[in-house]
This record gives structure tokens, sequence and C-alpha cells, in this order.
């Protein structure tokens, strides 16, 4: 951390402030220059926070120099973590195509979407039954009768489950039914929700809030793991921008700056990062190119009849031929998709 | 054109606005509800604007349904453009890669670079010589000296120049050096310096502003066209958000969604839109699988002692990484590099 002096600091205020860094169990690094007296704070310094300095007299700024987080960043921990599902890994060599409706509808819809995204090369199932809806008048989901119906497609075809937690009152129930707990965008910094997952074991899909940094996002991830739990994925969904012609900005930097900074495995959701379904391969595609470690799509077997998020649901021919073409992106990137254990390779097969 | 009149507006009011649309040349269709009426402006509307009709009395609200803009549509012009130069297309299956320094800085140096480029693989050499710096105390560009040593690295390279125009007044003068002229982020809405590069038949190289929307970059190139010159390649650059881990964020989603709208070869600029040449390459990558039509990269033999940009400039080992890898995405989605 450094601390910058005001021009007219007093030595007094500067000893103050010295003597408050050493209290803090950290090294001092005085640097006196002609115009201003910049103290370097040394050592452990990601837990505590700029505002213990901030307020003190005579201090201009302070600037951290190391990240705020540990147990996500890569310094912390070089090697990629592996987050392990049915059968595979999400992070190494493996590529993980998470596919699905945005709701849980009925049962046939279910059923007959996870059969077909399973034929076409998916690897896990998504659905959601707990839905954050922007309006309170929408679909909001069917509860636990939607677990029940995804552990009914689990059993089925042998892909694992990700559904979404909307709160930490459906931990209990959530943990029963799904592979991995998605924590959406809307709940990225709800952090009740976050120190409860961290009490689980279960793996986790955090998704980038929808004006949250990258940094923030880490800072996030960082509650669910400082709980125990370490097998958190990372979810790149789009960001708001000024632009309109598409429902969010895939912020497809985020990829690489996210590999660099962390080991955790980064996902991206080219469903909701674009908003419509005509862009969702050229994107998905990006993504894997991007060094990203998995997709998170939705798929419909109607998108016009579905009862949320139709305009961006692929159909699961559309979806077949976006892993067709993943696949051909991941073997140049030395990468190849995730197969769940139970996989049975479909008649035609799939690149 | 939708145009919604507001709750109760009386007839007066709607029969006015009807008269507006027809003496425009437009159709009104206009839909009577319980609560609103809203009347449909049907035709060649694209040269009306909305200010026509919103000032009118009763009117609550004027949505436009066809684009404003219309020969960089795609519903103009169904055929992707591909434009011709030496040695290379864009905009068809060949996938150009433009690179080279963000200023010419010497002759040594921009020959160099240039044939380290060249060696890389690279179809077209930029190199900037009138630079838009945020600060007025900045390295401003070589002028027309780095023009003379620009051309001499074609001549040495063979590689078609793009270079750098800002102002109307250098049009002229740089024509008579540079293959493709760039239109800078900063100056993709000057009006005056889009129309008089409609005036000429050079290419355009087109970049995105900071701010600017997709459909705003499309009127915008809208100026070039409308004045004959139709060969204008777009190319995104990032955009201002409120991510700070990177210069620009790039719209990655921009790609395919000009693709859509527009017959213009799309490229991308992976330097600006990261501004960390530790991110170029997976952003070159991405741009290709996403369908982009080529990339214009920053190269310089010495990136820490660049005058400009060295923190995004690639160095030439990097950029014969990048180009290698960039081949075998383009491949991996039936395209090929020159």
């Amino acid at each position: 951390m450094m601390i910058i002096m005001k021009a007219n600091a007093t030595p007094q205020q500067t000893e103050a402030v010295i003597a408050k860094v050493k209290a803090e169990g950290l090294n001092v690094h005085l640097s006196q220059g002609v115009e201003a007296t910049i103290i370097g704070a040394i050592g452990e310094t990601h837990s505590i926070p700029l505002e213990r300095f901030e307020g003190m007299d005579g201090v201009e700024v302070v600037q951290r120099i190391t990240k705020p987080y540990k147990l996500a960043s890569r310094q912390f921990h070089p090697e990629d973590s592996l987050v392990p599902l049915d059968g595979f890994h999400v992070g190494g060599d493996e590529i993980a195509v998470i596919a699905g409706p945005c709701s849980v509808e009925s049962r046939s819809q279910i059923l007959e979407t996870a059969q077909a995204v399973k034929e076409a090369g998916a690897s896990a199932l998504r659905g959601g039954v707990f839905k954050p809806r922007t309006s309170p008048y929408s679909f909001q989901g069917l509860g636990e009768e939607g677990l029940e119906l995804l552990a009914e497609a689990r059993e089925a075809t042998g892909l694992p489950i990700v559904a979404e937690i909307m709160s930490q009152v459906q931990v209990d129930v959530m943990v029963k039914y799904v592979d991995v707990l998605q924590v959406g965008a809307r709940n990225m910094q709800n952090f009740n929700l976050l120190r409860a997952i961290g009490e689980t074991r279960t793996a986790v899909l955090l998704k980038r809030g929808l004006s949250a940094s990258v940094e923030e996002l880490l800072m996030s991830a960082e509650y669910i793991l400082a709980g125990g739990n370490n097998r958190v994925m990372l979810c790149e969904r789009g960001i708001r921008t000024f632009e309109t012609s598409t429902r969010n900005t895939t912020d497809i930097n985020a990829i690489p700056v996210l590999k660099s900074l962390t080991h955790l495995p980064v996902i991206l959701d080219p469903s909701h990062s674009t908003g419509y379904s005509e862009f969702v391969a050229a994107v998905a595609r990006a993504g894997i190119a991007a060094g990203a470690d998995g997709l998170i799509v939705e798929v419909h077997p109607d998108p016009a009849k579905a009862v949320s998020d139709g305009r961006q649901s692929l159909k699961p021919e559309a979806f077949a031929a976006m892993v067709k073409q993943v696949g051909q992106i991941a073997q140049v990137m030395g990468r190849k998709l995730a197969v769940s254990s139970a996989y049975q390779p479909a008649k035609q097969g799939w690149a | 054109m939708m145009i919604i009149m507001r709750p109760g507006a009386p007839r007066e009011q709607i029969d006015a606005v009807i008269a507006a649309v027809e003496g425009h040349k437009l159709s009104a269709h206009p839909i009577f509800g319980v609560e609103q009426t809203i009347i449909g402006a049907v035709g060649d509307g694209h040269y009306v604007l909305k200010e026509t009709f919103e000032a009118f009395p009763g009117v609550l609200e004027v949505q436009r349904i066809s684009k404003p803009y219309k020969l960089a549509s795609r519903q103009f012009h169904e055929q992707d453009s591909v434009f011709e130069f030496n040695g290379f297309t864009i905009g068809g299956t060949e996938v150009p890669i433009i690179a080279g320094p963000c200023s010419v800085e010497g002759r040594t140096q921009i020959l160099e670079v240039a044939q380290a480029v060249k060696e890389a693989g690279a179809n077209a050499l930029r190199g900037g010589v009138f630079k838009p710096r945020t600060s007025p105390y900045a390295f401003q560009g070589l002028g027309e000296e780095g023009l003379e040593y620009m051309a001499e690295a074609r001549e040495k390279t063979g590689l078609p120049l793009v270079v750098e125009v800002m102002a109307v007044s250098q049009i002229e003068m740089m024509e008579k050096y540079v293959d493709i002229f760039q239109l800078g982020a900063r100056n993709m809405q000057n009006f005056n310096l889009l129309r008089a590069l409609g005036e000429t038949r050079t290419p355009v190289l087109f970049k995105r502003g900071m701010s600017a929307t997709i459909e705003e970059m499309l009127m915008a190139s809208e100026y070039i066209l409308n004045g004959g010159n139709h060969k204008v390649i777009l190319c995104e650059r990032g955009i201002r958000t409120f991510e700070t881990a990177t210069r620009n964020t790039t719209d990655i989603n921009a790609v395919p969604v000009l693709k859509k709208l527009t017959h213009l070869p799309v490229v991308m600029d992976p330097s600006h839109s990261t501004g960390d040449s530790a991110y170029v390459q997976s952003i070159a990558r991405a741009s290709v699988a996403a369908g982009a039509d080529g990339l214009i990269v920053e190269v310089h033999q010495d990136p820490p002692r660049a005058i400009s940009d060295g923190k995004q400039s690639l160095t030439p080992e990097a950029f014969a990484k990048m180009v290698k890898q960039v081949k075998a995405v383009a491949e991996a989605v039936d395209r090929k590099l020159v």
C-alpha cells in the first residue's frame, strides 16, 4: 500500500501514519520527495481497508499495490483450479458446455430439452426453478417441484444439474438436488448468500453482476472461498453499457484478464451477454478462442413459446451446430469438449 | 416509423400528423385504439428524421422501425462487400492483418518494423504520422516526413499503407502516399472530415467512436458512402465502460451484429480494445472466431521504448505467434489468412 501525504502535511502527521502502519504489523518504507512524502506499507495488506488510512490527517491518497483478494488470486495459487463435476473437470483441458432452458417449465419440457442438449453434446444441464425476474408479475419459477423434475432429467441423461439459488433460505433444499449452485448476476453482491454458499461444499457458478468490475467479481468469489468452499467457477454474462443493439455487452476482455488474475475456471454465457439467439454461436466461439473454460447456453425446444428468455434461447438444432463449431475452436486451442460420465454417444456423433 | 399519439389526442392533431406523413411521400396507417392512436408511416423513410414528427402537438413518441441508414445496410446491399488491395482482399474468405507501430518514429524504426511484420505474415502496414494524443504536450507525429518513410517501407516490403487522417486539410497531401485512410475513433463524428473522405476514392478504415453505438457508427459511415466512396472498412476498437482492468472494453458482440446489419467488412483492433499486449492474442483469436474480416494490431520492435502505445504493442516475435494462432482459428471457421 502506498500512502501519499499532502504537500503541506506536518512531520507529526507523517509520524502518526507511520505509527499506524507499524501497528497493523506492516513494514514502513519512507520516501521523502521535494513536494510529497510517500509512505510504503509492506506486508500482508489484502485484509486492510484503504479507509483505515484515508481518514487520517495529512493523507492525500492511499493506493493499493497488491490485490484486495487473496484466495482467488493466481499469486496465491499459481496452478489452474479444477472443479470436478460428474466425470469431468472444469478448468483443465476439458471445455464444459452447460445447456438448458432459462426456466424449468414442466416435466415434458425439461426432460425433452435435457435429452436434446445431451445428444447435441452438452456436458451439464441448466434450468432455473427460482427466477429473478425484473417484473414481480412475471413467472417466478416452479420451486422445489422444478428441482424434482431436474433430478429426474439427471437420472434420465446423466447430466449434472446447474440451478440458480436466490436466497440463503434455499440452500438446504438446493444442495439436496443440484450439482452446481448458480449465483445470478443480481445476487453477485448478496453477501449473506455468498457466505451461506461458502459454508456448503457444493460447486458454485458465480455470475458477474451487470455493473460489476472484474475486481468486484473476484472479491465476491473471495467470500465463498473464505468460507472454505473452493469449488468456484466464474461466469462472464455481459455488462451494462450504452450500446442498445444487444441486451448486454460481452466483456470478452474479461476472459484473458480473469485467466491472468485468478486460478478459478472462467465460463462465458453468450445467451445473456448478447440477448439474441442469432449472435450466440459467434460469441460462444469467441469465448473459447479467448481462453474460456466453458459455456453456459440457453436452449429451449420451442423458443417462441418459452415463458422466459425466448429471444436468446437456441433451438436444439442450432445448439448442436454451435457445439460443433465450438468443438473445432477447442481443438485449435489444444482442448476438447467435456463429456459427463454417464454420457452415451449419440448415433450421429458430434465434432 | 410509428408515431404514437398522446392518450386523448383530438382528431385535428391526428389529422395534422397524417397530413405531415403524407407530405413526406409516406403512406399513413392510423390505428385507433381504446386509449391511444398510433400512426404507421410506411415507405422509404430512411431520410425522414424522427424529429420531423416529434414536435407536433399531441405526439407522445416516435419510433423508427426501419434503419436510419441505407447505403451501409445489408438490406440495400445483400452481398458482402469485398475490396481488393495489392496482395489481398478484405470482406471475403481472406482474413488480412494490418500491423505496425502506433507512430512512425523515424526512418530506421519504420523500415525495421515493416520488414518484421511482413515476415511474420502481415498484409498491410500501419503507422501514424498525425497523432490524436490526449495531451497536447505528447508527441504529435512526424507529419509528411513520416509519410515519406512509410512510402519507403512500402517500396521495400510491398505492404500497402494505412495511415490516420485527422483533418480535411491533410487529405490532399496524404492521398499521394497512403493506400487506406484511417479515420480515428475521436473523429468518428467529425462530419466535415467524413464528407471530405466521401469525395475521395481512397478506401477508409473507419474506427468506432469510444462512446458510439453501432447505429451511430453506421450513420457516420453513411456520410462517406453517400459521397460516392464506397470502400469503407469498419473497425471495432473497444468502447468506454465502467471496467478499469483494461483500457477499453472489446465489444465482441459488435462483430456479429455488424455482420448482420451491414455488408461492409468488419475488422478488430485488439491493441486498443484491450490496451495491454498481454491480452491482444486472446482477443485477436476471439475476433476471428466471432467472424471478423481482419485485424489491425500495433507492433513495435522495442515496446518499452515506443513513443506511444508501448504497453499495448506486441514485439515482432509475439506478433508472429499471434499470426500463427489466428491462422488456426481462421481455418476452424472456414477462412484463411492471406
